[in-house]
């Protein structure tokens, strides 16, 4: 497998709060990637930290290659990065059409076809498009996370980070939102999806990456880090 | 359903213009009403102050910065024309592009170092950056005139006849007034103009979308004070005589003042704003601390019940009626709903 994202020895720390102490990740060419963990475990920040949200204390992201680390948000979008956040976000006071069009007019330019590149395409694909004129601000939950979806889809990445995409979703969402991220490989985009729900990520990854206390404590196929005598006393039974 | 939405888009930006140039049309008549010089001088101030007023729009209105020192920046064109004049004879029109990309260049020098921090401390820099001019005019001996300040001699001419009297130059500030209102409408519908609501709305979201936030707020500024410039020059050759304290910190709360007061958001905001604040004090008669005192009431009163401006309350005041007399028949149609929301940028 041919790896796009390698982040080595990655740490975070804010203050005395050592949020990642040293990680180790990569991410191949179009595979869906799971991180799981408990909350506090650094899931959150290893995205910030990544996709310039934070500067990071100490080690390297290199993208296709390239040294990324310390790049500010804007520059990691336009190098095909895209993320969504943990708290659904949008341009609350402007219309859905207008959020899906500002993020279409700041694509970056790539040479790679896709399949969505009018605002109108995108929310066809979320299935927003009736909302269309709607200040996003009143939108329901749900919706709000689809929107933010079609905004991460505009920029034209070729990786895309979820922060908790079904956090809040009922299950007919959560299964409209699986149909959506299962195309996006095909597409050419790579995803690394953050999430608690265990089905979620077993019908999303064949791989799972498991964070506690800013470490790694796994990383290989789903069916096998699930079985992890580590990972198993982590969640003591809990959320598994 | 996706034909519709490229419509709807581009047919409501001609509809908001409209508006604007319908109360710009009703200003061009009103000398031929007979107004007296005192009330024709009330409107040519309320005139240039607009002009800052649809820049001190794109700013606030459009990209949620404000700008707590922005007389400052039409102090540097008042400064630049009456400088100009005395110096190397240049006049009025040539004045008016060279004042406004001075106050340009100003608000970048200004904008560089202050957005770099959070809104809070960028407003604190501009109320600091308008004391900081005010000081080096009052101490820059001959040059600025120092605390007297500078005289204007030059003529304005207007087609090969002089246009200094008090009609013809109001007809100027009402043209300048229709440029400052179709340049910020043209702004407001422009992908620019979406860029900077999307940094006023959410600077994390918007960086995450490849946008520059720190570049397009300087941005913002910049073209604000290009606004602030051209109405320095229309003051400079109004008065006649300018002086540091026309452009300290109490001119720059006023039009801050008259910006909120008419509304940032809404292409009639500033007109609404600048005629207001300027006419009000002489229409109840009140006295300089009397109308102080009434402004600071206005302020509070239009932040705590009408954060959109007076425009936007007047409009929505006007639905709650249409709504009240229709009954529920008005709530069904969400075209109603999708129009309020258009209107408000
Ligand atoms: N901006 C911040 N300032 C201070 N501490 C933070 C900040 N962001 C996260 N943390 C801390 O870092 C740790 C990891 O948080 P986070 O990455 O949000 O975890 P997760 O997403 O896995 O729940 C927590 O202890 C959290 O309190
Ligand atoms: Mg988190």
């Amino acid at each position: 497998m041919n790896a796009i994202l390698e982040i080595r020895g990655l740490r975070k720390q804010f203050g005395g709060v050592t949020a990642l102490s040293g990680v180790d990740l990569s991410i191949d060419e179009g595979e869906i990637l799971g991180v799981v963990g408990p909350n506090g475990s650094g899931k959150t920040t290893l995205f910030n930290v990544v996709t310039g949200v934070y500067k990071p204390t100490a080690g390297a992201v290199t993208w296709h290659g390239r040294d990324i680390t310390g790049l500010v948000a804007h520059e990691v979008s336009g190098a095909g990065i895209a993320h969504t956040f943990q708290q659904a976000m949008a341009f609350p006071g402007l219309p859905v059409f207008e959020n899906v069009q500002i993020a279409c007019e700041h694509a970056r330019k790539s040479a790679r076809p896709y399949p969505w590149t009018t605002p109108d395409a995108l929310l066809d694909f979320v299935g927003l498009s009736e909302l269309a004129h709607e200040r996003a601000g009143i939108l329901p939950f749900g919706s709000l996370r689809l929107l933010g979806i079609a905004l991460a889809l505009a920029t034209r990445p070729s990786l895309i980070l979820l922060d908790e995409p079904a956090a809040g979703l009922n299950d007919r969402e959560t299964q409209t939102l699986v149909g959506l991220v299962k195309q996006f490989p095909q597409h050419g985009i790579s995803v690394c999806v953050i999430d608690h729900d265990m089905k979620l990520m077993q019908m999303l990854c064949r791989r799972l990456v498991v964070l506690d206390f800013g470490s790694k404590i796994a990383d290989g196929l789903i069916h096998d880090v699930l079985n992890d005598p580590k990972v198993l006393e982590v969640y003591l039974g809990g959320v598994l | 359903m996706k034909a519709s939405h490229t419509m709807k888009n581009r047919a409501s930006p001609f509809a908001s213009l409209l508006p604007a140039l319908l109360v710009i049309g009703v200003l061009v008549l009103v000398p031929a009403l007979g107004p007296s010089n005192r009330t024709l001088s009330l409107a040519i101030s309320a005139g240039i102050n607009i002009v800052a007023l649809y820049g001190l729009a794109v700013l606030f209105g459009q990209t949620g910065i404000l700008s707590m020192g922005h007389a400052a920046l039409v102090g540097v064109g008042a400064y630049v024309a009456a400088i100009l004049a005395r110096d190397a004879g240049i006049g009025f029109w040539v004045a008016l592009p060279l004042g406004s990309l001075l106050a340009a260049v100003a608000a970048a020098i200004v904008g560089v170092p202050s957005l770099r921090v959070s809104g809070h401390h960028f407003v604190i820099m501009t109320f600091a950056f308008g004391q900081l001019l005010a000081i080096v005019l009052t101490n820059g001996g001959d040059f600025t005139g120092a605390a007297t300040g500078l005289d204007l001699q030059l003529p304005v001419t207007w087609f090969g006849r002089d246009a200094g009297e008090l009609v013809p130059y109001y007809f100027i500030v009402v043209a300048f007034v229709a440029i400052s209102a179709i340049a910020s409408w043209a702004i407001i519908n422009s992908s620019y103009g979406r860029t900077l609501r999307a940094i006023r709305e959410n600077e994390k979201l918007a960086a995450s979308l490849g946008i520059n936030v720190g570049r397009h707020k300087i941005g913002a500024f910049v073209v604000s004070g290009l606004f602030a410039g051209v109405s320095g020059v229309l003051l400079a050759y109004f008065f006649r005589h300018i002086s540091p304290n026309q452009f300290s910190s109490f001119p720059s709360i006023y039009l801050a003042l008259m910006v909120m007061i008419g509304g940032a958001r809404l292409l009639l905001g500033p007109i609404a704003g600048g005629i207001l604040v300027s006419f009000l004090p002489e229409m109840l008669n009140l006295d300089p601390v009397e109308s102080r005192i009434l402004y600071g009431v206005c302020l509070i009163a239009v932040i705590l019940l009408l954060p959109n401006g007076l425009i936007a309350g007047l409009l929505q005041g006007l639905q709650a009626i249409v709504k009240a007399a229709f009954g529920s028949r008005a709530e069904t149609p969400a075209a109603g709903a999708n129009n309020a929301s258009g209107a408000r940028r």
